[in-house]
C-alpha cells in the first residue's frame, strides 16, 4: 500500500513540475507566436493590395506601414480590410479574406479587389494543408500572378469567375494554369475561390458603399 | 488569448467522404508515413496483420473522436490547449489499457489470440498522428469518427497487402544480400503508395 | 555487462554500427515525412537531438527515485513535456517553418528512438554516459536524414536548402517529393547499409 501511497505522489510532483515548466515556456512566448500570426496577416494584405513592401522590413515597421494604410471594417461576421494610397484618403483597394475545403484541409486566403469591384488586385493563400510541392504550391507566386487583373463578375448560369485548366490549354481570358500533378487541390481552389468571389460581390459589396 | 474555434468552412466535406478520402487517397501509412515503425521489426504474416488491423481500426476510430470531444470541449474552454499532446497520449493509453481488460474478462479466446498487441498499439505513431491530423484540419464529431476509422482500415488495408506480397516474396524468390527484412519492405512499400496515388482521382471533394 | 564500453565507444556506437534508423529501423515515421526539404529537416533534427538529449539525461537523473511500476509513464511525460517545449519555441521563432512540419514535430513523442534509448540505456545508466548515448544515437539520425534529403530536394525541387543547384532545364522527379520517393530512398539506404554492415552480433539493443 505504501508503495503505491509513494507512486501516485511522486506521478503528481513529477506532472506538478513538467506542468509548471511548459506553462513558463509558453507563458514567455506567447506574445510573440501572437505577434508572428499578426504580422503575416499584415503582410498578405499589403501583398495582395500590391503595396510593395521590403523583403527585410522589421516587424514594427511593417505594423506601422500597415496600420498608416489600411483600415478594418467589420460587415456581419467577416472582417474586410481597406486600403488606401499614401495619401490617406484615395481607395487602394479592398482585401477580402477567403477561404474553403481543400483537399486535405481547410485553406485560407486574402484577394486584393479594385476600388470598383471590377477586377482583382492580387492573391494570396496564407493557411493551407496541401502536399508540399503540389498542392502547396498555390502560395507561389506564379499561381497566384495569374489572377491579377481577373474581371470580376456575379456568376450567372455557370459562368464561373474563372477556371483551372491544365498548362497549355488555355482557349479563354478567364482560363488559368491549374497546378499539374495536383488535380484535386486546383479543382477544390476553383470551387471555393469563385462561390467566395460571388458571394462577395452579391453580399458585401452594397454594404462596403454605404460603409464609406 | 484568443481560442481556435472550429473553422466553418470544414464542415462542408462529407465524413463519408472523408473515410474514403483516408483509406485510399490520404492513407495514413502510404501518404503519411504513419504506424510502419511496428511492423518493419516483425517478420510474422497475414494473420498477425489482420489481428493487429481489427484492433487498430477500433482504437483509432474510437480515440480520434474521443480526442476531439475532450480537445474541443474541455481543453479549449480552459485554454489548456497547450497541454493536448500529454492528453491526447493519456487518453489513447487509458483507452486501451480499458480495451485491454474488457476483452480479458469477458472475451478470453479474442484476448489470447489478440491481446498480445494491444499494448503495441499504444505506441503505434498512427493512433497519435491521426488526433493530431484531426486538430489540424478542425474536423468536427461525426468527421473526426469517420476519419479515424477510415484511417484504420486505411492502415490495415496497407499492412494487409505488404504483409501478402513479402510472405509471396519470401517463399518465391532469393533475395541478394541486404535486401531481406526491412529494406525490401520500404521497397515493397514505396510500389505501393506509388499505385494508391492512382486513387487520387477518385475523390472530389465538393 | 563484462565490457563496460567507454565513453567514446557509446557516442560512436549511435552513428554507425547501431545506427538508429538504419540498423535498428527505429524513427521511421518522421525520416520520411521532412526530407523532401532540407531546411525541415534540419529543425527537425535538431528538435530531436534536443529532445532525446534531455530525456536521456532526465531520466537517468532520476532513475534511482522513479518506482518500477510507473517508470514507463514517467518516461512518456518527460519526453512529451520536452516536445512540447521544442514545439512551442519552433512555433515561436520560426513560423513558417512550423506549419511546414505540421504534426511530425509532435510525433516526435511516439518516435521509438527517444523511448528506446531512455529504456534500455538511461534507466540503467549515469548521466554523462546517457547523455553521450543519446548524443550519439541523435547525430545518427540526423546525419542519415540530412543524406535523405541530399537526394530528394535536388532530385524533387532542383534546390538545396532554397538555393537552386540544378540547372533550369532539369526535369524534377516530382516521385521524390512525394511518399514513394521517401519509401525507396530509405529502402535503398537501408540496403547499401546492409550489405556492408551484416547482422551485429553480441549488441542488441531492443
Amino acid at each position: 500500500m505504501k508503495k503505491q501511497a509513494l507512486s501516485i505522489v511522486y506521478m503528481f510532483l513529477i506532472t506538478l513540475f513538467f506542468a509548471s515548466l511548459i506553462s513558463a515556456v509558453k507563458f514567455l512566448n506567447e506574445a510573440k507566436i501572437e505577434t508572428n500570426q499578426i504580422v503575416k496577416l499584415q503582410r498578405i494584405i499589403l501583398k495582395v493590395l500590391d503595396i510593395p513592401v521590403q523583403e527585410a522590413i522589421s516587424n514594427e515597421n511593417l505594423t506601422r506601414l500597415f496600420t498608416a494604410q489600411i483600415k478594418d471594417i467589420q460587415i456581419g461576421k467577416k472582417t474586410l480590410y481597406i486600403g488606401y494610397e499614401e495619401d490617406r484618403r484615395t481607395i487602394r483597394g479592398y482585401a477580402v479574406p477567403v477561404g474553403g475545403p481543400g483537399f486535405w484541409g481547410p485553406i485560407e486566403g486574402m484577394v486584393g479587389i479594385t476600388p470598383d469591384a471590377k477586377k482583382v488586385l492580387g492573391l494570396a493563400f496564407y493557411k493551407h494543408n496541401e502536399t508540399p510541392g503540389l498542392g502547396g504550391r498555390i502560395t507561389e507566386d506564379w499561381f497566384s500572378d495569374q489572377f491579377k487583373g481577373l474581371p470580376l463578375y456575379p456568376i450567372e448560369g455557370g459562368q464561373n469567375i474563372f477556371f483551372l485548366t491544365p498548362e497549355g490549354t488555355q482557349k479563354r481570358a478567364n482560363e488559368l494554369d491549374a497546378i499539374t500533378g495536383a488535380t484535386n487541390t486546383s479543382s477544390a481552389v476553383e470551387v471555393f475561390l469563385n462561390q467566395e468571389l460571388d458571394f462577395f460581390l452579391r453580399e458585401f459589396w452594397g454594404s462596403i458603399e454605404e460603409k464609406e | 488569448m484568443r481560442a481556435r474555434k472550429q473553422n466553418r468552412t470544414m464542415e462542408q466535406i462529407h465524413p463519408l467522404t472523408l473515410l474514403f478520402a483516408a483509406i485510399f487517397t490520404n492513407n495514413i501509412l502510404l501518404t503519411n508515413f504513419l504506424g510502419l515503425c511496428p511492423f518493419l521489426s516483425m517478420s510474422k504474416g497475414k494473420k498477425t496483420a489482420l489481428g493487429m488491423g481489427a484492433a487498430v481500426v477500433f482504437v483509432m476510430a474510437s480515440t480520434t473522436a474521443l480526442n476531439n470531444l475532450v480537445h474541443y470541449k474541455i481543453l479549449i474552454p480552459l485554454e489548456l490547449e497547450h497541454f493536448r499532446y500529454i492528453v491526447f497520449i493519456v487518453v489513447i493509453a487509458a483507452f486501451v489499457q480499458l480495451v485491454e481488460m474488457t476483452v480479458e474478462r469477458f472475451f478470453p479466446p479474442l484476448y489470447y489470440s489478440l491481446g498480445v498487441f494491444l499494448p503495441l498499439i499504444t505506441v503505434n505513431c498512427a493512433i497519435f498522428g491521426a488526433s493530431l491530423f484531426m486538430v489540424i484540419r478542425e474536423y468536427n464529431f461525426v468527421q473526426s469518427l469517420a476519419y479515424g476509422a477510415g484511417s484504420g482500415i486505411g492502415w490495415m488495408l496497407a499492412i494487409l497487402t505488404i504483409s501478402a506480397i513479402r510472405e509471396k516474396l519470401q517463399k518465391s524468390a532469393k533475395l541478394p544480400r541486404g535486401l531481406e527484412g526491412p529494406a525490401i519492405t520500404l521497397i515493397i512499400t514505396g510500389l505501393l503508395a506509388l499505385a494508391f496515388l492512382a486513387f487520387s482521382g477518385m475523390i472530389r471533394v465538393q | 555487462m563484462p565490457n563496460r564500453p567507454g565513453k567514446k565507444d557509446i557516442f560512436l556506437t549511435g552513428l554507425w554500427k547501431d545506427n538508429p534508423v538504419l540498423r535498428q529501423i527505429l524513427g521511421i515515421c518522421s525520416t520520411l515525412a521532412v526530407t523532401n526539404l532540407m531546411v525541415n529537416t534540419l529543425v527537425m533534427n535538431a528538435g530531436l537531438i534536443f529532445t532525446v538529449c534531455m530525456s536521456s539525461l532526465t531520466v537517468s537523473l532520476l532513475k534511482n527515485y522513479t518506482p518500477m511500476r510507473i517508470r514507463m509513464m514517467v518516461q512518456t511525460l518527460i519526453i512529451a513535456s520536452y516536445v512540447i517545449i521544442v514545439d512551442i519555441l519552433i512555433r515561436a521563432y520560426m513560423p513558417d517553418i512550423s506549419e511546414a512540419l505540421g504534426p511530425y514535430v509532435a510525433l516526435i513523442i511516439t518516435n521509438c528512438i527517444i523511448m528506446g534509448r531512455c529504456e534500455s540505456f538511461a534507466r540503467h545508466n549515469p548521466p554523462v554516459a546517457s547523455l553521450l548515448d543519446g548524443l550519439g544515437m541523435s547525430l545518427g539520425y540526423s546525419l542519415v536524414l540530412i543524406t535523405i534529403a541530399f537526394i530528394r530536394e535536388p532530385l524533387g525541387f532542383g534546390t538545396l536548402l532554397g538555393f537552386r543547384i540544378l540547372p533550369e532545364g532539369f526535369v524534377q522527379w516530382t516521385i521524390m517529393i512525394m511518399a514513394p520517393g521517401a519509401f525507396f530512398t530509405l529502402g535503398f539506404l537501408v540496403w547499401i547499409f546492409k550489405y556492408f554492415q551484416p547482422r551485429n552480433e553480441g549488441k542488441e539493443t531492443k
